[in-house]
């Protein structure tokens, strides 16, 4: 049996093909057919013969939701309430700009239909549900040409009875209708209201796209990668696409995890620097989840893999403000034009275009062999931002260099604010951890940002810029359940157990349904907990002690605790894991470790201080385990670079991960 | 042209490395804070100051404290020569603070050379803490007098070389309705505090004191700059604006603000000449709160990424006549000021600049925050309980788009409390929550419109409302119609009762009252079919 991990981006969709039988991975790169992204996914999985079992990473629900083309959608409320989705929180994104708006919501004023009833906090109806009314909106809809319609009335998370009379009356009309209490049982009627929407928006684009999908692939099991890290099915996840809205960036860190978790690491920062972005997220004993994501200003609170994104990538450009600082981003030359160096018209000097001055990027031996990279250009557009900056020679440095180091110092600046964003800030200390670096440009700037925020340690593994396909391959299969109930903290484990119990039986279900034997499955429970009178919760393992969880997370995250206060038990979670069998991966007895057959010429490369040094280069694919070379210096492979400063020590390991003391 | 700094590389780097301490500071105050105002609404802000006390860099979290914290370090560090482990604590609107629920800790930064410890910076954060006592829950009463309106903290230690001052912490929380909440509210203040100083230090460390130093100077330089660069893109000339409150609450209205603009050579003189004098009630706006007001129209012409440092509001020269709304003397009442005088020093300034840059500058928006309290006894929970909230109106119609809807607009910039929380919380019942349709100005683009809000008591309480543009009306540009006014209404059984703009009074069970915010002007004029 096959396993296949497809992951479609902006530019290639990969694919990781892992032979069970022979216990070997292959991966390979299609161009990626953006117009229908369906037929790259087929011709690839076209070549791969025999019977296949796919996790695929999709840009559907994404793309819908950025592109705001997803399917027409009602919403049904509360009556009084049909502004919630508009007015959101009332508050506006930028404090300083006055041309500033918030984003549009999905479903238009115009859509969004009342119906009279009302249940209080405490799950008590106040008004019942006026069947007049339903019959009302079952007329107008199909006149509005609604394919999907968003349901979402007051307090339905302490009764769900409205909501469901409300669908039994619409699924009538065969339409596609999202319940909130369905997609997300939990209080705070705007951020439940616009998870429903986005639901109902992307999941009928969501179908009918793996539809064709399975149509053209015969008879396979097809998964979807999900926004928490792990996978669901082609059948849930055509009713339920918010949960793979942000899956894009999740096979990386999944893919991440295992790696680390292989090579004996518990505790590692993933670095994904891209051409437009760079993505990080802690990993802690595992996967870091969180339910307050968002996508352009939409927010929804499915369980999400916690990622910090940042506007900085090998694309951003370069640039003087009107107080004179150099300044890198937010714009980006993207794939087109590109950096200065592409020849394609780019004018501004971006990240890439620096360290190609700074010779950590070598002109021909760069990007897949696909462009061919112009230094000359790329150093008169460093020149001229350097006049613009009143840059001067500096020791070793021409303008053009000095201009170039100030830009991969400012970049680095920007990420180093955001490996503070997932760890500082939030408790844990760097040294503790390794960075895992991915992405076509994260080995120029991996070294130097560890050595910024205290890292010792940095990990590149051997298929860098496939790591989101092969991820997919070691995804569990994952169903989130989560439940409002506002209870007081003296509540008793056993009353918890209690009500945690039908949702672990009812996850337990769905994935026997899914064809995994008992043993195969992993229950979590989790509460979401907070001190008496605070608004936002921490998320702590169920347990007898969980009191004491809770303080001791609080102090972790914030610095204090209040043992003597009066804690509230906000939500009920549940997560059920089908454990995967994760490709097992030859390992590679060590050589010795004399890299001698890896070396390339020398080449001149400014260094972090800004010395021109001559340092040694090796290629990547011919370094084998064991190997151990020394900063400075250059990595080269195919499709990245890594950048090795003065005192850099790298060994190759038995996974074939260069494996970097900083 | 702008002279260039002499490293434009290191301090954009230090650019990131100080705002990321503020930002830091805020997420600990945020996640941990109890005040609806400090976790939902961000009605607070954290900053780090040099040694001199020149504030280095602000996170953005609020505009109506821009710029208003320096004067807090300075009066702290004037009267107490803060030590190291000292935490000095103030919220005297007279003395470095802003209106008495805001209250300000400031921490110093001594660092370690040489065997000796030097003052190298401060940090400090500001928070509304939800109630301090005086003559009504949520401490924004109609009072006549600054002790009426609740505690008055002049700078004090509330930590003294590291031992909390006892004493201090228990007169504080025995002079409020909800110590336990204002205790947490503290801590998270005093915890934000103690991660600024540890950060500001761990930079020092990393970097040595006088590059530190000399960047942070550098990047005050650059704000200067870039301010200077902005003023001068506006059109240098003189300027005048007048617009009125509506009144006071106490007397009867209008009170005026007036203010004349001179643009001159990259710098602006701003003078409130003309303004109504100081009045009885609460709104008069202590110098830091029109300065705020007057930054925040400068910062948000700069662009949205300028550092808030004290070099960004350099060449602002402010002149505000003692004794009048926008500089009252003690001991007036000042606890709107804050939250309804610092909305209409905007749209004066804004109406005053629409004269010379007519392109960048939006009409008049709500032009209030709409306060509403609500206190009382909850039998259900057996507790007492005080509701506030600040709610949205329309924003004022651009020059080249129109007004946002149900949004906050200029000083303020506070989240709702989602229904089901406040449901959850409250013994209150929400019966609408929707756009106030047809309430912005007509124009070539329109003004945005309000919100329209219906919460019934579940339980008897007492009422009190601080909102304006009731009877005045937010200001069209260039031939657009004004926005709709705001309304105050009490529903009682099948009565419809019209309530002043500032009022408090009792209400019973059963009562609704439905806040109707104004919507924002319109800019230029409409078309036939608009009207």
């Amino acid at each position: 049996m096959l396993r296949v991990g497809v992951d479609i981006g902006g530019t290639f969709t990969d694919f990781a093909v892992y032979d069970e039988a022979a216990a070997a991975l292959t991966t390979f790169k299609l161009l990626t057919t953006a117009a229908d992204p369906a037929e790259a996914v087929l011709a690839g999985l076209g070549r791969i013969a025999g019977r296949a079992s796919i996790v695929h990473g999709s840009t559907i629900a994404t793309n819908a939701v950025l592109e705001r083309k997803g399917a027409k959608t009602a919403l049904v409320t509360t009556r009084g309430f049909r502004d919630v989705l508009s007015i959101a929180r009332q508050n506006r994104e930028d404090l300083y700009d006055f041309l500033s708006d918030r984003p549009e919501p999905l479903i238009p004023p115009s859509l969004c239909h009342e119906v009279t009833e009302r249940v209080d906090a405490y799950g008590r109806v106040i008004v019942s549900l006026s069947e007049e009314d339903l019959v009302t909106i079952a007329e107008q809809l199909p006149r509005q040409g609604i394919e999907s319609v968003a349901v979402c009335l007051l307090h339905s998370y302490m009764l769900p009875e409205h909501e469901r009379r409300v669908g039994e009356k619409l699924r009538a009309l065969g339409i596609f209708i999202s319940l909130s209490t369905e997609i997300l049982p939990e209080f705070r009627e705007y951020e439940r209201m616009s998870t429903t929407a986005l639901n109902a928006y992307v999941s009928p684009l969501m179908d009918r796209y793996l539809s064709r999908l399975e149509e053209g692939l015969g008879p396979t099991e097809l998964r979807v990668m999900q926004s928490n890290g792990g996978s669901l099915s082609a059948k849930q996840a055509g009713r339920e696409g918010v949960r793979a809205i942000l899956s894009g960036p999740a096979g990386g860190v999944v893919g991440a995890w295992h790696l680390a978790k292989q090579a004996g690491c518990r505790q590692a920062i993933t670095f994904d620097m891209g051409g437009t972005s760079t993505d990080v997220s802690l990993l802690d004993g595992g996967i870091q989840v969180t339910s307050e994501a968002a996508i352009a200003g939409l927010p929804f609170r499915i369980p999400t893999i916690g990622i910090h994104t940042i506007g900085a990538g090998g694309g951003s450009i370069a640039g003087v403000d009107v107080g004179g600082l150099l300044r890198v981003g937010p714009q980006s030359a993207g794939a087109d034009p590109g950096p200065v160096c592409y020849g394609r018209g780019g004018q501004l000097p971006t990240v890439t275009d620096a360290n190609l001055c700074l010779g950590r990027l070598i002109a021909d031996h760069s990007l897949a062999g696909e462009i061919t990279l112009d230094p000359m250009s790329a150093r008169h557009a460093l020149e001229r931002l350097a006049q613009q900056a009143g840059l001067r020679p500096d020791h070793d440095l021409d303008l053009a260099q000095a201009a170039a180091l100030g830009i991969v110092r400012v970049v680095n600046a920007h990420m180093m604010r955001a490996l503070r964003v997932v760890s500082i800030e939030k408790g844990h200390d760097p040294r503790d951890y390794v960075l895992i670096s991915f992405g076509g440009s994260g080995g120029l700037h991996a070294c130097e940002l560890a050595r910024a925020v205290g890292i010792q340690r940095v990990l590149v593994p051997p298929f860098a810029s496939t790591l989101s396909a092969f991820g997919m391959l070691t995804a569990d299969v994952v169903k989130d359940y989560v439940q409002t109930v506002l209870l007081p903290g003296e509540v008793s484990a056993a009353d918890l157990e209690r009500r945690i119990q039908p949702m672990r039986v009812m996850a337990q279900r769905a994935l026997g349904k899914e064809g995994f034997a008992e043993e195969r499955i992993v229950l979590e429970a989790a509460l979401d907990v907070r001190y008496l009178g605070q608004s936002y919760e921490l998320t702590i393992p169920f347990g007898e002690g969980f009191r004491d969880e809770f303080h001791k997370l609080h102090s972790r995250h914030y610095g204090h605790s209040e043992p003597e206060a009066q804690v509230e038990v906000v939500n009920l979670r549940v997560r059920a894991r089908g454990l995967v069998q994760p490709p097992a991966l030859a390992t590679v007895e060590e050589d010795d470790a004399d890299p001698a057959e890896a070396l390339l010429e020398r080449s001149q490369v400014v260094s972090s201080e800004g010395q021109v040094r001559e340092v040694d280069c090796w290629r990547g694919e011919v370094l084998r385990s064991g190997n151990r070379v020394a900063g400075p210096g250059l990595v080269l492979y195919p499709d990245t670079t890594i950048f090795l400063p003065e005192e850099c020590r790298a060994v190759v390991d038995r996974h074939e991960n260069l494996v970097i003391d900083v | 042209m702008y002279r260039q700094p002499r490293d434009p590389i290191r301090l954009e780097v230090f650019k990131h490395l100080l705002s990321s301490i503020a930002e830091e500071m805020g997420v600990v105050l945020r996640r941990t804070g109890y005040s609806p105002n400090i976790k939902e609404r961000l009605d607070f802000s954290c900053a780090v100051f040099d040694g001199k006390g020149r504030m280095a860099a602000q996170a953005a979290h609020i505009p109506v404290h821009l710029g208003a914290m320096p004067r807090a370090v300075e009066v702290c560090q004037e009267r107490l020569r803060l030590e190291e482990g000292d935490v000095a604590m103030v919220n005297d609107p007279y003395h470095g603070g802003t209106h008495l629920p805001d209250i300000t800790l400031v921490s110093p930064v001594f660092v370690k050379s040489e065997g000796a410890s030097r003052l190298c910076g401060f940090v400090a954060n500001r928070a509304h803490h939800a109630d301090v006592g005086g003559i009504s829950p949520g401490s924004m009463p109609l009072a006549t007098e600054v002790y009426q309106e609740g505690l008055i903290i002049p700078p004090v230690r509330l930590f003294e070389r590291g031992t909390i001052n006892a004493g201090l912490w228990d007169v504080v929380l025995a002079n409020v309705r909800t110590p336990e909440e204002r205790a947490g509210d503290l801590r998270a203040q005093i915890a934000a505090n103690r991660v600024g100083v540890a950060r500001l230090n761990e930079l020092f460390a990393r970097y040595g004191i006088a590059d530190t130093q000399a960047a942070m100077e550098g990047l005050l330089d650059y704000a200067e700059r870039v301010m200077r660069h902005t003023i001068s893109t506006l059109g240098d000339g003189v300027y005048r604006f007048s617009d009125v409150l509506d009144d006071d609450g106490i007397d009867p209205g209008p009170v005026t603000l007036t203010a004349t603009i001179t643009l001159r050579d990259g710098e602006a003189f701003v003078d409130f000449a003309g303004t109504s004098p100081q009045c009885r009630g609460g709104l008069n706006a202590v110098l830091p709160v029109t300065l705020a007001a007057t930054y925040y129209v400068f910062r948000a012409l700069a662009g949205s990424d300028v550092p808030s440092n004290s070099g960004c509001f350099a060449p602002i020269h402010v002149t505000a006549p003692l004794g009048s709304l926008v500089n009252p003397r003690p001991p007036a009442a000042v606890a709107a000021g804050n939250v309804e005088t610092s909305q209409r020093i905007v749209d004066v300034l804004l109406g005053a600049l629409s004269q010379a840059c007519p392109e960048k500058i939006p009409a008049a928006s709500q032009g209030t925050m709409n306060n509403i309290t609500l206190g009382g006894w909850d039998a259900q929970r057996g507790r007492p309980f005080a509701y506030y909230e600040t709610i949205g109106g329309g924003m004022g119609a651009r020059p080249d788009r129109p007004g946002a809807s149900a949004i906050h607009t200029h000083m303020t910039n506070t989240l709702n409390t989602p229904i089901e929380a406040m449901e959850q919380a409250y013994p209150l019942r929400v019966r609408r929550y929707e756009m106030r349709g047809d309430s912005g100005g007509a124009g070539r683009t329109r003004g945005g419109d309000g919100i329209l809000r219906e919460i019934e008591l579940l339980a008897d309480a007492r009422l009190s409302i601080l909102s304006d543009r009731r009877s005045s009306r937010p200001y069209g540009l260039f031939g657009g119609e004004p926005g709709k006014p705001g309304r105050n209404l009490l529903l009682r059984g099948s009565e419809q009762i019209e309530l002043p703009g500032k009022v408090s009074l009792d209400l019973r069970v059963g009562d609704v009252v439905r806040i109707e915010t104004p919507g924002g002007g319109g800019y230029g004029r409409p078309s036939d079919e608009d009207l």
